[in-house]
């Protein structure tokens, strides 16, 4: 139960808004940093008023700090972005989905808000795509 | 830069369909007879750097978490204490609102109650079909266990995953 007045600055510091490690694309930028950039990319389809996105971002935060400099983790928010999201046939939120050089890779909807899942999730259809190579 | 904030701001969550016919009311109350409104009621949106403009201690995750009225003198109050502030600044509410503010050695029993109500409010909330309120709490288990199998009995197939919002379900509820 949260019940306070804030008089003072808060320290947020336990759930970053302004992730240093996951950044937001646009519809704009989508094309450069997503589909024309090199390498494991995964895209993290998300809205602010969807309580499993706010659940997972933490650990997607952790995640991205375990996988960089491999890979590269971004956030589209689909309440923004409703045509990116009708483009990919996003269902709902939230919804990974793995870019490897320009092409969907795999999928993973509504992952367990834990570091290990949500790790093997962004891992595990890069690992996949290199051993069939 | 810090906007100009002469009155109280109420956010709601726009999403919730509890939240939602709530704040419209808070935004009729508000409003009474004349065209001055003593509370500016607004959707939380999408936008973490303009709801930071409002308050740059204002985090989108937390305003969709709890409700938060933003004070002119750039304070926040949640939950309960936003409630209380919300009834004192209504003209059809505050002839009662002030009983919130009465302490006995420094216990606030309405305000406590009010606290409760709250909490009760916030916890059944997605039981109403609100997505981004969150999974109910262990004590409303049952309820939702039961209400989806009643869903199922007309069709509804509900997601493999019990961490994702589908936009259908989220459109429903507007």
């Amino acid at each position: 139960m949260i019940n306070e007045t804030l008089q003072h600055p808060r320290n947020t510091s336990v759930r970053p808004t302004s992730s240093e490690k996951i950044q937001t694309v646009t519809a704009i930028t989508f094309t450069r940093s997503v589909l024309e950039a090199e390498g494991p990319i995964v895209v993290e389809f998300m809205s602010y008023g969807c309580a499993h996105c706010r659940e997972i971002e933490p650990v997607l935060e952790q995640v991205a700090k375990m996988v960089e400099p491999r890979e590269k983790i971004f956030r589209v928010n689909i309440a923004v972005e409703q045509e990116l999201a009708a483009s990919y046939q996003i269902q709902g939120t939230p919804t990974l989905v793995m870019f490897l050089n320009h092409n969907e890779v795999g999928r993973v909807e509504g992952p367990s808000p834990a570091v290990s899942s949500v790790l093997t999730a962004v891992t595990q259809p890069f690992e996949s795509q290199s051993e069939t190579k | 830069m810090m906007q100009k904030q002469p009155k109280p701001i109420l956010l709601f969550n726009d999403e919730c369909a509890v939240c939602r016919h709530i704040g419209h009311w808070v935004q009729r109350s508000a409003q009474g007879k004349s065209d001055e409104t003593s509370i500016i009621v607004q959707p939380i949106g999408d936008d973490p750097e303009k709801l930071r403009s409002l308050n740059p201690d204002l985090d989108i995750w937390d305003a969709y978490e709890t409700i938060h009225i933003l004070m002119p003198d750039r304070s926040m109050r949640l939950g309960g204490e936003a409630v209380a502030e919300v009834l004192r600044d209504l003209p059809n509410t505050k002839w009662f609102a002030g009983s919130f503010a009465i302490s006995i050695f420094g216990f606030r029993p309405f305000q406590v109650m009010l606290n409760v109500a709250y909490a009760i409010l916030a916890d059944v909330r997605p039981l109403f079909g609100c997505e981004s309120c969150g999974k109910p709490r262990v004590w409303l288990r049952p309820v939702e266990w039961l209400t989806k199998w009643a869903k199922t009995l007309f069709g509804e197939r509900p997601h493999p995953s019990a961490h994702f919002s589908s936009l259908s379900a989220a459109s429903r509820g507007r």
